[in-house]
């Protein structure tokens, strides 16, 4: 398990990130989400051991993150960055016995996951020649050679073309089948609702939501429900509802905000009784819903 | 395999399989080679057109001076009556020869006359070779006589007891010149080695995911171990390239007979020259190579750290090439003055005391407390260099951006 507690890194006068506590459980997948500058590669810095906090700890299963428990975790940074002239096989080979692996085990994964990645065509050629999604797996396979019980994964997916991010969403549930403990921080959040067990959402360097996806919806404070026809009654009825807020509902569709306590049956009586209704749909808030919320842009 | 003897068998082999590195290492080898060579090679070709003469002279001196030419020049015709006017084509009719030498008597001695192709080629040694001949008909003495008052005997004694003889001594100064240009060289490209190659894992932005693994002081152990080890390789390319130029040199400096023993005659020339340099002298040079290499090294690693674009290399370079060029410079006042007192002073200051302490070391006898104290404050300087520096590559290893100004830099030094 990994445990973050009341941890702060400031550079020079600018916090980065202040007081941040979460908990991640073993096994599961974490998405690690926020805006541009929120801190969230300093914080997955401080837990690689990159970069110190200025207070605060780091734990791994109850211990201190030591040399020894970073040679087990992985990382694919947003920044991707190869050797240019070395060549892919080699670059492969390079980090996992900089993992710890013997030559000739990190030679024999290497060339499972060239295969896995399909990247047999260029194994053999610098990494420079390389198109810039093929560059992205031999990162991933440089991050995930030696069976990491834990990997970072900071933006996974950006520059991917649906093929090959289909490929490596096999990928990250291939290493979720192993057991392994997965942060990732993306901002596709259609592709990272269905990955994760849990979220944190971090904003100014501050945790403005955390939880499963369940419990950040049950503290979402309103439901949308959208109802058609987009007729003069039930726009009336709606009007007439205690805390419903209209919002921009797609043609010929009504859509209100309503406070997520409201029993539902009473009002879907009242509709009914003024006038046809041929669709009413109450909508859970999305993921995408949650972060706009919580990082303070509402849309 | 620990982390630190992977990154160096990675470097290491990534470096000398580079293009650069292989084209330099062949280029040095080669135009070591040809430095040496091409001298001997020029002087040849040159010396088949100048020494060639004709000489005219009164029958009496005819003898005498072909004698005492002949160290010289190749006297192809003796002339006792020449023609008054000589052209180009009676010097080509004589086997193309560069001059004709025409010896006459005055009052005053012996007066040459030179008709030459080109008289700054031929004349340098005539007036000198011919001063024997000159003295006898003014003394009447015995040649054997006036060569042995010709040459004045001088005896040196020398009260450095690192070399029996002044001979000795020179030939030090000129090996210790040889040696500080080679241990200038050695360091100063090898720590910009060092630079190109945290440069590139800068801006290829794969140091961050190398410091994830590893902790930037092992990283930065294996990459300067790889360059000193890939750099040490290259410097014996070299001698081994000066092995195989040996005997041509050996052979251009003997005379013509000796070219068929000139592969013994050569590798001689070499092993005296190394035995005439001392062990001692070759442990100077592998201490402070080892020293001024670590200093600079580290120091240009962390400057290597704070550019983001290799366009930036030069201007954080430019103020850590002072040190070098500096030291480099005393070292060669230091071949002459080995215990001036700003010499002795200058061996003790790190960065600079690595050429300074070795060359004194190479020309004199030091005081062993001098080189005890001069080790001493340098092993002091690369942890205090190891500390700073360490603290610069591994903040701006993840700085990007513009070029650090001095004042960040200070304060990261100071954090």
């Amino acid at each position: 398990m990994l445990v973050l507690d009341r941890v702060r890194r400031s550079f020079g006068s600018v916090p980065a990130v202040r007081d941040i506590s979460l908990t991640v459980a073993r096994g599961s997948t974490f998405g690690l989400l926020g805006p541009n500058g929120a801190g969230k590669t300093t914080t997955m810095r401080m837990i690689l051991g990159i970069l110190l906090p200025d207070a605060g700890t780091v734990t791994w299963n109850g211990a201190p993150i030591d040399d020894g428990v970073r040679r087990r975790f992985g990382y694919l940074p947003e920044e991707r960055g190869l050797y240019g002239k070395m060549l892919v096989r080699a670059q492969i080979v390079y980090f996992g016995r900089l993992h710890g692996l013997e030559e000739n085990d990190a030679g024999r994964r290497a060339d499972r996951w060239i295969e896995r990645l399909e990247l047999g065509a260029y194994a053999k050629r610098p990494c420079s020649e390389l198109s810039k999604g093929n560059q992205q797996k031999v990162q991933v396979a440089c991050a995930a050679l030696h069976d990491p019980e834990f990997i970072i994964l900071d933006e996974p997916f950006s520059g991917l073309d649906p093929v090959n991010a289909e490929m490596l969403l096999g990928v990250l549930r291939e290493l979720q089948a192993r057991g392994a403990t997965l942060v990732l921080s993306s901002h596709q959040m259609w592709q990272i609702e269905h990955l994760c067990d849990a979220f944190c959402i971090i904003a100014a360097g501050e945790v403005r939501a955390a939880g499963t996806l369940d419990e950040l919806r049950a503290a979402w404070p309103t439901r949308t429900i959208e109802l058609e026809p987009a007729s003069a009654a039930l726009a009336a009825v709606m009007a007439a509802e205690p805390g419903a807020v209209a919002r921009a509902g797609s043609h010929g569709t009504l859509a209100y905000d309503v406070p997520a306590a409201t029993p539902l049956p009473p009002l879907v009586r009242r509709l009914v009784a003024a006038g046809d209704v041929s669709r009413f749909e109450r909508r859970e808030p999305s993921l995408n819903d949650i972060y706009l919320h919580a990082t303070g842009d509402r849309g | 395999m620990n982390d630190i003897a992977v990154i160096f068998q990675t470097e290491f082999m990534r470096r000398i399989r580079s293009r650069p590195y292989i084209i330099g290492t062949l280029f040095g080898a080669f135009g070591l080679a040809v430095i040496a060579i091409l001298p001997g090679i020029l002087a040849a070709s040159l010396g088949a057109n100048t020494k060639t003469i004709v000489l005219s002279a009164p029958p009496a001196l005819l003898a005498p001076a072909a004698t005492l030419l002949r160290k010289h020049y190749d006297v192809v015709a003796l002339e006792v009556a020449p023609p008054a006017h000589p052209t180009l084509a009676y010097l080509d009719a004589h086997g193309k020869a560069s001059a004709l030498v025409e010896i006459g008597r005055t009052p005053r001695g012996l007066h040459v006359t030179l008709f030459a192709r080109d008289a700054g080629a031929v004349r340098d040694a005539l007036g000198e070779d011919l001063v024997p001949l000159n003295v006898a008909l003014a003394t009447k003495l015995a040649q054997r006589r006036i060569d042995q008052l010709l040459v004045v005997p001088v005896e040196t004694k020398s009260l450095d007891a690192k070399f029996a003889s002044g001979a000795g001594a020179e030939t030090a100064k000129g090996i210790a010149l040889a040696m500080v240009t080679i241990l200038y060289l050695a360091i100063i490209l090898n720590a910009q080695n060092i630079l190109a190659s945290v440069a590139e894992e800068k801006t290829s932005r794969i140091a961050e995911l190398l410091v994830a693994t590893v902790r930037p002081s092992t990283l930065l152990a294996g990459k300067i171990l790889a360059t000193a080890a890939s750099g040490i390789v290259q410097i014996a390319v070299w001698i081994g390239a000066a092995y195989v130029a040996a005997p041509l040199i050996a052979a251009q400096n003997t005379d013509p007979s000796s070219l068929a023993t000139g592969a013994s005659t050569g590798n001689d020339a070499l092993f005296s020259v190394l035995n005439s340099i001392g062990p001692s002298v070759i442990a100077a040079f592998a201490a402070f190579f080892t020293i001024g290499f670590l200093q600079f090294a580290l120091m240009y690693a962390s400057a290597g750290a704070l550019i983001s674009r290799t366009e930036d290399m030069g201007s954080v370079v430019a103020p850590l090439v002072i040190p070098v060029v500096a030291g480099f410079l005393v070292a060669q006042i230091a071949v002459v003055a080995p215990n001036a007192t700003n010499v002795i002073v200058l061996s003790m200051i790190p960065l600079v005391s690595p050429f300074v302490m070795f060359a004194r070391i190479a020309v004199a006898t030091i005081p062993l407390w001098q080189v005890v104290l001069s080790v001493a404050l340098n092993l002091a300087a690369i942890v205090v260099i190891a500390v700073f520096a360490g603290k610069l590559y591994r903040v701006g290893l993840l700085t990007y951006g513009r070029p650090p100004k001095l004042t960040q830099v200070w304060a990261v030094l100071r954090s």
